[in-house]
């Protein structure tokens, strides 16, 4: 099923057309889909989060190669938890704030900021920065918005091996172009967080009911959230007593963003920055196994820049 | 009113004017309607709104309350400096009488909208005047001794909770109902039109989330009980059970600002008969204490010769009440503290009645905390909810943490800074955060790692104290198939939990959760871990 005719369904949903919630399907079009010869990896080093971010959107092409005029784009951060820039939990306000100006450049007709803390939602958007930061450009087409509850949708994950169906955020599933943007961090069941366990943050439902088989869920729901760009936040990392941090003793200064098209390759090379192995990180090689990127950095072509 | 009739001899050169008589009427309504705003005002933004710290809150009005004042003083043995406001009303109360019942209370302006709705009859013969100053002596009686009884009778605790509780909450229901069901079941063209107005109404007019509490249906009927009366007469309540009417009434008693003249004419009734707050007795006198200034009469009048002056102290008629009904009153107030004393919740406190942050020990805290219900009202996870009989009668209405329905935000102050009387203590967010307010403990038997030894960890990841009071131990166990797994086990580190709840809150068993927290009462107690 591809991006129109789930819309398709949708309408007719919301119009009272259908009567029994739709239950949607987006696994069929992935058994098709072939990964690329090779899978890029993008880092930049630095301080200037806004250069670094323009740095990598170029090198790989240019954000116009993901947004075409009038697109609604999703730009999906975390902003999980009621914590400051510096204490690491959430993403970079910078990294966001960046992610949308070039977003406007290549002519986005709608950018959506959102996610679903863990924390009391408004404290989250507030204190993390980013709600306070995306206001400040004021431009009406960004929308730094709170989930609206009524607009979570059943999903069916055909080809998912733990999880067969949960609830998914419409405006994720709806967009034209989806951009994945995780702070990387340690994650006490997960191991790390990085950009698959990102998809958590799309998602309805008790989420604490995935964690009985956690990392194969997660990559299970990465079946169905397919970010056409990840780029990981790892200006400043979370080395212990994560998701949730809270002390800057736990915090590296790390001044690296990491991007691509492949979200596994992304994540396996973020997990270098804790020196741990791709292999380590259990969602990494789940989404592996069902075919939605290379772990195997020796099959990367990795380009490592200073700005 | 009628005709105005002049009778020689009876005009006074300094009279008011029959248009400034009007005037000033309209001016009492329009303060009225002022305060009621205000108060409606203050109540909406008790509310997290973007900044963590809220400058006007509706404690406000408790802050103003001279029997909170009073009763709090006793009851704690403690002056509380916030309350300092409340000598403004006592001033001002002194001065000029009863305006506060009269142009300033919320509570007195809805039941006199409320009066036009029903209509009352005149107040009846019998009076009940009695109680009220009976109320207010079993209150501070009983504040004495310190047991606190003003949020049961006080006028803005009724109508704080009661809003707070049900009103608020069912009009959010309803609205958030209605334009809900239009998006989702109506058709896309008018959810169109509809969506834009709930966007204002969010904005403006409702709370940011929809809050539940319990005692809903309670606290409705006792402020509903009010207004209910209502139909026995004219401000039925402030004239015969309102305590801090009677508070006030003692003070206006000496006030020298009266309403002339002070015995009414031979010949007409109007001013007995006509008077909402019945404050013309059946010798004729004007009872200053019970005169609230609503300045009907300058308006109903016919001769146009009533006005208020300053006359001097004149010691008024006796009181309402009478000596054995004081002395019945007192020995209820110092008896009613004894049978809580010796309730058996006494010496086995409940183990879930965590109070929020701040919160004195558990004796001071239910001397100090008047139910007002702000504490809760303004809770952004709606994680404060009242007790109800689960410590006896007079711990209801107090706030208590209930983790299942909501946790206390690691970062937020909001409960302690609108506390009016200091029942929370003021803690700066380092000290709010190190602030025992509970225990977690584990229950093996429903934890999933150790009950069904499957990972989850849920807890440890939302534990937002540092360095986690909720610790992984990962252990290698045979499984129930025979098989050695490794397995991480969660534990409590005793030191570090302060008892916000997120753990319990975010578990993800169904049913009670396998980590809960336990009250401070017992964790504090240094005996309870010495085992």
């Amino acid at each position: 099923m591809d991006r129109r005719s789930f819309l398709k369904q949708v309408t007719l949903w919301s119009a009272g057309l259908l009567t029994v919630p739709p239950v949607f399907d987006f696994t069929g079009n992935l058994a098709g889909a072939q990964l690329p010869d090779v899978s890029d990896i993008f880092v930049a080093k630095g301080k200037d989060i806004p250069a670094m971010v323009r740095h990598l959107v170029d090198a790989m092409g240019g954000m116009q190669q993901f947004v075409s005029a009038g697109d609604t784009v999703v730009i999906k951060p975390n902003i999980g938890w009621d914590r400051s820039v510096a204490q690491g939990a959430n993403t970079h306000p910078d990294v966001v704030t960046s992610l949308a100006s070039l977003a406007l450049e290549a002519g986005a007709g709608k950018i959506l900021v959102f996610d679903r803390p863990c924390n009391e939602k408004r404290r989250c958007y507030q204190n993390s920065g980013i709600k306070p930061a995306l206001d400040a450009m004021k431009d009406r087409r960004v929308v730094c918005e709170y989930m609206d509850d009524r607009k979570f949708v059943p999903v069916k994950i055909k080809n998912g091996r733990s999880l067969r169906e949960w609830s998914f955020y419409r405006d994720a599933l709806a967009a034209d172009c989806y951009i994945n943007v995780p702070v990387a961090k340690h994650h006490g069941s997960a191991g790390l967080t990085l950009g698959l366990k990102n998809a958590m943050g799309v998602i309805g439902g008790h989420r604490g009911r995935l964690h009985m088989d956690l990392s194969p869920r997660i990559a299970d729901l990465n079946l169905v959230i397919r970010p056409d760009l990840t780029l990981v936040d790892a200006t400043r990392i979370l080395l212990r007593n994560g998701p949730s941090g809270g002390s800057l003793s736990d915090v590296k200064i790390m001044d690296t963003l990491v991007a691509g098209t492949d979200p596994v390759a992304v994540d396996a090379w973020a997990t270098t920055l804790f020196d741990l192995k791709p292999g380590d990180i259990r969602s990494t090689v789940e989404a592996f196994e069902r075919g939605l990127g290379r772990m195997d950095l020796s099959e990367c072509r990795i380009q490592i820049s200073d700005v | 009113m009628g005709d105005r009739i002049h009778v020689a001899g009876k005009s006074d050169p300094t009279a008011l004017s029959r248009t400034t008589r009007i005037r000033l009427r309209r001016a009492r309504i329009a303060v009225q309607l002022i305060c009621l705003a205000l108060f409606l005002w203050l109540f909406r933004i008790t509310e997290y709104t973007g900044a963590d710290t809220i400058p006007w809150a509706v404690n406000l009005w408790f802050r103003l309350d001279p029997l909170v004042a009073a009763s709090v003083t006793l009851a704690t043995r403690t002056v509380v400096t916030l309350l300092w406001p409340a000598l403004i009303v006592i001033a001002v109360t002194w001065v000029l009488g009863r305006v506060f019942c009269g142009w300033v209370c919320p509570l007195g302006t809805l039941i006199d909208l409320w009066g036009r709705v029903v209509q009352p009859g005149k107040p009846r013969a019998a009076s009940f005047r009695f109680l009220k100053y009976a109320i207010l002596i079993l209150v501070l009686v009983a504040s004495m001794f310190t047991m606190q009884l003003t949020g049961f009778f006080d006028p803005f605790s009724l109508l704080v909770r009661g809003m707070t509780f049900s009103i608020d909450p069912v009009i959010h229901f309803l609205v958030t109902g209605m334009f809900d069901w239009i998006y989702l079941n109506g058709p896309v063209w008018l959810s169109g039109v509809t969506e834009p107005v709930y966007d204002f109404l969010k904005a403006v007019v409702l709370p940011y989330a929809q809050q539940l509490f319990f005692l809903s249906m309670m606290s409705f009927l006792l402020l509903a009980a009010v207004f209910f009366l209502e139909l026995a007469g004219p401000r039925f309540w402030c004239r015969n059970l309102c305590p801090l009417g009677a508070l006030l009434a003692l003070v206006a008693k000496v006030s020298p600002f009266k309403r002339i003249p002070q015995k009414v004419c031979s010949d007409c009734d109007l001013c007995r008969s006509a008077c909402l707050m019945d404050a013309v007795d059946s010798h004729g006198r004007v009872r200053t204490e019970e005169c609230t200034l609503c300045l009907d009469c300058l308006v109903f009048c016919p001769r146009d010769i009533t006005t208020f002056r300053f006359t001097g102290p004149r010691s008024a008629p006796g009181m309402d009440i009478r000596r054995r009904q004081v002395l019945a009153a007192g020995l209820a107030g110092a008896a009613l503290p004894v049978l809580t004393w010796t309730n058996a919740v006494s010496s086995l406190p409940d183990h879930r009645v965590i109070r929020p942050p701040g919160a004195l020990p558990e004796t001071d805290f239910l001397a100090a905390c008047v139910r007002c219900g702000a504490c809760m009202k303004v809770c952004l996870n709606n994680a404060l909810q009242p007790l109800f009989l689960e410590q006896g009668v007079a711990p209801m209405f107090t706030p208590v943490l209930v983790p299942r329905l909501g946790y206390c935000e690691f970062n937020c102050t909001l409960c302690i800074q609108v506390c009016p009387t200091r029942a929370l203590q003021p803690l700066d967010l380092a000290e709010k955060q190190a602030f025992v307010m509970g225990m977690a403990r584990f229950d093996k038997n429903r934890c999933i790692p150790y009950a069904d030894q499957t990972p989850c960890l849920v807890c440890e990841e939302h534990c937002p104290v540092h360095d986690k009071a909720i610790k992984l131990e990962t252990v290698e166990i045979h499984d129930r198939t025979g098989q050695v797994v490794q397995l991480k086990l969660p534990y409590v580190v005793t030191q570090r939990c302060i008892g916000c709840g997120i753990c319990e809150h975010v578990c993800p068993v169904q049913g009670p959760a396998g980590v809960r927290v336990e009250s401070r009462s017992e964790v504090m107690d240094e005996s309870y871990y010495s085992y």
